[in-house]
């Protein structure tokens, strides 16, 4: 029993991950390309998943067009806030950009507390499954769910940047801006096309959150926003399949802190595997070390 | 017209001077304090109104050894100042043998602290807080504070479901969520019950798998939620997920849980304690919502209500049984009190909180709250 009771901790881990991997794929790509931390991320989330509960409840539309729509939402506020915010700060130095997504990030939370108020609004109930049970060990059907679409949207964005001219062109931007715009390059269609494609997985990332966690709030992309960042550093920031990593090591090492150490301390233990990370290999997990030239 | 409204003013406070000094002989004065205006009047109001019921069915009955009741009300406005002037006002210009207020906990707690050093027999009907009462022998109270629900739940899982393996989730670092766990605990102790799993959450979390995952291998037939509405809310959604099929039971936080979830079906398995019902099904309930509903046109709103119109019962009882309307003689019978009100039946602890009734909820198919019974201490 013991042995299931591992198993079933790590699957519980794995459906949190799966989520803030999402996430961390959106802050990797950002930074990847603009060396920019976009505070802003998780509150896209937030953005996300209104969107996706006015669309059920208001509108009565069924799920596959919220997320639609909350892709969509996502990937408007994602292009206008890098153009608005973002893009006339390009050449400060890089504490002004971050100070702006930090201010960008209350923004959205205190405009959401306005139109919405701070009180939660519940997310409808889309997938009335049992759970699958295996051999004593039930697996929840929202598990199974973000798992597979987290794992598929990371392969397909992996090639997507490998092999799409698109993806030619970001890899080419965040190696060397200058160069790729004398290679004639369109590097501000390129960081566009950058912040479109992670809003887009943060606009599913909501989804995905919103059905594992039926609760839509203000503050709710903080949190996750927060641990999806620190996924992203693990992993290896600007580095997609790291992010991946980082996210599902995020979530299983939480899970089995709750189940084994301490409830109170999980956030604690995580943080703490960051920071031994980070001294041990700065790059993250998957990162390369480039060695500093004097 | 300026003298004429001045000499009318003049008499108008001369009289106020000699009336009461004339009424004293015939009457037994209270006094009333509570927040009849400003933000927080509905729950001033709310109380008055029960008191005022009270009042007038005991009048109507003969008062207390022929003598009327009388009640004297100060508005506070919510403020301490201000209700510590009401109170002064009330005791020395007013002549009244007790007080019922005040309304919230701030003021509440001035006026006590004044009540204590005169020895003024003092009953409040709606200040939760801990401390109001402590150290203040002559104070009391017919609310009962939050954490009290936790007795109760543990003693309605016993009898109701016949439960004797519990489970406590709750939520560490918040007072109310805290409380209520110790209590239920403690009660579950005495009651020979065993807690299989004790599991904690932190504030602003979301994902509670980790814990209901545990409790789930523990086994429970019970599973006590001192949360609010939200919270209450994603636990229930993700027990269900993870096959966790159990009885879930908490205070009257969790009341609001139907506010935030979006499956009412998974409501049915929750039970959940509240200070009062309308819907309860007692004689002293139903006479007393007629009552109300002839003296004021409405159901009351609030359950303080409720424990005004025993807050003036409590009194009364006290003074009747007294025989007298010294103080000392007055808080010896409070300390005594033994009656039935309209939310339960009252005895006092060594707090002077009430231990009395919790009324039990459920919810059915439609995720309406339904009454299930009164449980009594």
């Amino acid at each position: 029993m013991t042995y299931m009771l591992f198993l079933s901790q790590v699957l519980n881990g794995l459906g949190t991950g799966a989520i803030y991997a999402l996430i961390a794929l959106g802050y990797t790509m950002v930074y990847g390309i603009v060396k920019l931390i976009n505070f802003a991320h998780g509150d896209i989330l937030m953005v996300g998943s209104y969107t996706a509960v006015l669309v059920m409840t208001g509108l009565g539309l069924p799920f596959p067009i919220a997320l639609m729509a909350s892709m969509i939402v996502c990937v408007v506020f994602g292009v206008l806030i890098e153009r608005i915010a973002y893009k006339p700060l390009r050449e400060s130095p890089r504490i002004c950009s971050l100070i702006t997504a930090i201010g960008v990030s209350y923004l959205l939370q205190n405009s959401a507390q306005l139109i919405f108020s701070a009180y939660p609004r519940p997310f409808p109930t889309v997938f009335r499954v049992k759970p699958l049970v295996i051999g004593g060990l039930s697996i929840s059907f929202t598990t199974i769910l973000t798992v597979t679409t987290a794992v598929v949207l990371m392969i397909a964005l992996h090639i997507f940047v490998m092999k799409s001219r698109t993806g030619k062109a970001m890899r080419a931007c965040s190696e060397d801006t200058g160069a790729a715009q004398l290679m004639g390059i369109n590097v501000n269609l390129t960081i566009s096309a950058t912040f479109a494609i992670g809003c887009a997985l943060a606009g599913v990332g909501a989804c995905l959150y919103c059905v594992a966690y039926p609760s839509v709030a203000p503050t709710m992309g903080s949190m996750p926003g927060l641990k999806a960042f620190i996924a992203a550093v693990l992993g290896g920031i600007g580095i997609l399949p790291g992010a991946m990593l980082g996210g599902f090591f995020m979530g299983i090492a939480e899970s089995l802190t709750k189940a084994y150490i301490s409830t109170q301390l999980s956030d604690a233990v995580v943080y703490g595997i960051l920071i031994v990370v980070l001294l041990v290999k700065p790059s993250g997990i998957l990162g390369k070390t480039t060695r500093e030239k004097v | 017209m300026k003298k004429l409204v001045s000499v009318l003013l003049m008499l108008a406070m001369v009289f106020s001077f000699i009336l009461p000094a004339l009424a004293a002989e015939e009457t037994i004065k209270i006094g009333g304090i509570g927040c009849l205006t400003g933000a927080y009047a509905m729950y001033g109001i709310g109380v008055k109104n029960g008191v005022d019921l009270y009042i007038d069915e005991i009048n109507a009955a003969g008062g207390i050894d022929g003598k009327l009741v009388e009640m004297v009300w100060e508005d506070e406005e919510g403020d301490p100042a201000k209700a510590t002037n009401a109170y002064s006002k009330l005791v020395e210009n007013d002549g009244v043998v007790a007080i019922i207020g005040s309304v919230l906990t701030t003021p509440t707690d001035a006026v006590a602290d004044y009540a204590a050093e005169d020895e003024m027999p003092l009953i409040t009907a709606s200040a939760t807080a801990y401390y109001v009462t402590t150290d203040r022998p002559t104070v009391f109270r017919t609310c009962f504070i939050d954490p009290f629900q936790g007795y109760s739940m543990a003693n309605f899982v016993k009898e109701e479901f016949g439960a004797t393996k519990l489970a406590v989730l709750y939520e560490n670092g918040n007072e109310y969520s805290v409380g209520l766990k110790d209590t239920f605990m403690a009660q579950a102790e005495v009651n020979g019950q065993e807690i299989v799993a004790i599991e904690a959450t932190a504030a602003k979390d979301v994902d509670f798998k980790a814990q209901l995952t545990k409790i789930k291998d523990a086994a429970p037939e019970v599973v006590f939620l001192p949360y609010y509405g939200p919270e209450a809310a994603l636990i229930l959604t993700q027990a269900n997920e993870l096959g966790l099929d159990v009885k879930f039971v908490g205070a009257d936080g969790i009341s609001s849980t139907i506010d935030s979830i979006s499956d009412k079906s998974l409501l049915k398995n929750m039970w959940y304690s509240d200070h009062f019902s309308n819907d309860a099904d007692s004689d002293m309930v139903k006479n007393f919502l007629a009552g109300y509903v002839a003296k004021y046109g409405e159901e009351p709103s609030i359950s303080f209500s409720a424990t005004g119109y025993d807050a003036a019962l409590v009194m009364c009882e006290a003074i009747k049984a007294a025989g007298s309307t010294e103080p000392e003689a007055i808080v010896e019978a409070l300390r005594a009190t033994n009656v039935e009100g309209v939310s339960g039946l009252l005895t006092f602890d060594d707090h002077n909180d009430p231990i009395k009734s919790a009324f039990i909820l459920n919810f059915n198919e439609e995720g309406e709250q339904v009454f299930v019974k009164q449980q009594n201490p």
